[in-house]
């Protein structure tokens, strides 16, 4: 038994996948597979690809339901989910807010209160019409978009494919999330490190799983800085302002969709956010404005 | 480790109160890891040269440099990091040093300089030994003085340029007790301040200064009859972190036929923990303000270390050789007291081997 590692893109970002197999074809095949499903979920739900079911959706805004199969539906239904849990703040409506907030432009900009305040009238989840068979947002201008959960179920699926393919070991890491299955081929866990918030290529800890996902969602990935105050791209869909309240956020749990979600919602509830995820009963570790350590009990 | 070479007591100073008749230069290569159970954890891939030539019939010059490549090293425990991408990152150190020795009649006067870098860590040292030696050239008496200067600037910005200053001493006696037998005793005296956290570990604030003091006694004593030698060692050492060490060590030289030699030796240490030092987990004893630190290194164990080394001279000033160590650690092996609790064994694993030549 060997650990194969492969290496792919997608996303817009790389990814490692490692397998354990005795022989390479068989690591290779499995990865295949995994590979090819990431691509699939990457064009069916991307709402930068204009074939995609995302797409579909945003263009018909206003307009007439669009239908949706199983798999959609079980997304929206985890995404309303996250939605209550956060007490509004993860809406996958909230996308809008890109028109306000471009993190890449330069010079960095921040928007005023009352642009942030136009796009607030199109972050409205609660008023989305959706059913096991169709979807509808119901103005013109609205879209959907599913950062926050996407990745993290296509990294859950890399793990359903590659243990349907007999591979017992291995562990997928998505651009930062984390989905790993059977422990080591030695019986130990794996090791997870958590990246450190303000410095690339280093960790503040980390956690040993076998079977479980770690996810991290933290205001370093994109942000402006400007007169010395971060915006980050964590937008809380009820002000359509950045969250400040945590650096970054990392949440242990069975699968990576809840790991991410949990992460995202755990920086959206600011200083609610141990509490909440106490509740859970998730494991966390967080990094809190001034940079202290924060973690479950 | 170049620039711990260049330090008092770390090469042993035995038999060297001439200048050598000739120059020599040898390629090494070491390859070490270490690991847990169910973690490997660092990997160092290490080629080396060093030079000695005497010359001017007074001098000797010699030198050395060595690349160390790494991988997996603290912070890069972990199989993969959540946050942004899981790649690996490899980290590298560059060392090298240099020494000029005058040697006259009844003493001798070397002066070196080393320095190490690697991304998170420069270290500069510079140092000066005097040895005399009596008549006979039964006894040796060596002095040294090193001083090194270390800045720190860890990859997490959790140490921000800061230093570390530290001044070794170095106190020895060599004597031959007949012609097959010698016994060498160094007493080493090392004080420092400046910055000892361990920046990639949490909660970790050691104290600012630290003295050591080591008493380090070696005897050799060969037997021409079996075209052998054993050598043995013992040191103890007490630092103010409050952990005391012993370690002794034991190694056969065998010759054998056709320029062969094989040695075997053994090595056992054991060390209490440091005064601060806490057990697991994190942050149990964890008190704001007072020295704290769960690095294991600094735990209380024990730690057995065989190994085995293959040497071969040929005609021609060639020699080659090969050297396997491997180093077992374990609380419970600790010796005279109880290990520290809930530490998993820790095994390490060197490989080396090298050419040298003579000219």
């Amino acid at each position: 038994m060997r650990l194969h590692r492969f290496t792919f893109p997608a996303m817009a970002s790389t990814h490692e996948l490692v397998l354990g197999a005795v022989d390479e074809s068989h690591a290779r095949r499995a990865a295949d597979a995994a590979i090819a499903d990431v691509a699939r979920i990457e064009a069916k739900y991307s709402r930068y690809r204009d074939t995609s079911i995302v797409s579909a959706i945003n263009r018909a805004a206003g307009g007439a339901p669009v239908a949706i199969d199983a798999e959609t539906a079980a997304l929206m239904r985890y995404a309303d989910a996250c939605h209550a849990a956060s007490r509004g703040r993860f809406d996958i409506t909230s996308g809008v807010l890109r028109r306000a907030w471009d993190f890449k432009r330069a010079p960095p900009r921040v928007p005023a209160a009352s642009e942030v305040d136009a796009l607030r009238a199109l972050i409205d989840w609660a008023s989305v019409a959706w059913d096991e068979r169709t979807i509808r947002l119901p103005r013109a201008g609205m879209e959907i978009d599913l950062g926050g959960i996407g990745k993290e179920y296509a990294a859950d699926r890399v793990a359903t494919i590659a243990i349907d393919a007999g591979i017992a070991n291995g562990y997928v890491n998505l651009a930062g999330d984390v989905r790993a299955w059977g422990g080591r081929p030695d019986g130990a866990p794996w090791r997870v490190g958590i990246r450190h918030p303000r410095v690339d290529d280093a960790s503040i800890g980390g956690v040993e799983i076998a079977d479980g996902a770690v996810a991290t969602s933290g205001d370093y990935e994109r942000f402006i800085v400007v007169d010395g105050v971060r915006y980050c791209h964590i937008l809380d869909a009820t002000t359509g302002w950045p969250v400040t309240h945590w650096q970054s956020m990392s949440v242990a749990a069975p699968l990576c969709v809840v790991a991410g979600s949990g992460a995202t919602v755990g920086m959206l509830l600011g200083a609610d956010a141990p509490a909440w995820l106490d509740s859970q009963g998730a494991e966390w570790i967080g990094v809190d404005a001034e940079g202290n350590l924060r973690g479950s009990p | 480790m170049a620039a711990a070479a260049a330090l008092p007591g770390v090469v042993p100073h035995a038999a060297a109160q001439s200048i050598p008749d000739e120059g020599s230069f040898s390629i090494r290569y070491l390859d070490y890891r270490d690991w847990q159970p169910g973690a490997d954890r660092m990997r160092v891939r290490s080629p080396s040269f060093f030079v000695m030539k005497p010359f001017g019939g007074s001098w000797v010059a010699e030198g050395s440099l060595v690349y160390d490549g790494m991988s997996g090293a603290s912070p890069r425990f972990y199989n993969t990091l959540s946050g942004s991408s899981g790649e690996g990152v490899k980290d590298y150190r560059t060392a090298g040093d240099a020494k000029l020795t005058r040697y006259f009649d009844r003493y001798a006067i070397g002066v070196g300089l080393a320095g190490s870098t690697e991304r998170d860590y420069l270290s500069k040292a510079a140092s000066l030994d005097l040895r005399w030696w009596t008549e006979d050239r039964n006894t040796t008496l060596a002095f040294s003085f090193a001083g090194t200067s270390d800045r720190i600037n860890s990859n997490n910005e959790v140490a921000v340029n800061e230093k570390k200053h530290t001044l070794d001493y170095l106190f020895g006696i060599t004597q031959a007790i007949n012609a097959n037998a010698i016994v060498q005793s160094n007493l080493t005296y090392s004080r420092g301040h400046g910055y000892y956290d361990d920046p990639y570990k949490l909660l970790d604030d050691r104290p600012d200064h630290r003295r050591i003091v080591a008493w380090l006694t070696r005897w050799n004593q060969a037997f021409p009859a079996q075209d052998a030698a054993l050598r043995v060692a013992f040191r103890v050492l007490h630092d103010s972190f409050g952990t005391t060490s012993y370690m002794t060590e034991a190694q056969w030289v065998q010759g054998l036929p056709q320029g062969f030699t094989v040695t075997p030796g053994l090595r056992y240490y054991t060390q209490s923990a440091a005064d601060f030092y806490k057990d697991p987990p994190l942050p149990n004893g964890f008190v704001p303000g007072e020295p704290y630190a769960t690095d294991t290194r600094l735990a209380a164990f024990g730690a057995f270390t065989p190994s085995i080394r293959i040497a071969k001279t040929f005609a021609d000033g060639w020699s080659a050789d090969l050297r396997v160590d491997f180093y077992r650690q374990k609380s419970e092996w600790r010796l005279g007291g109880d290990g520290s609790p809930d530490i998993l064994p820790f095994s390490a694993r060197w490989i080396q081997g090298g050419v040298s030549k003579s000219f």
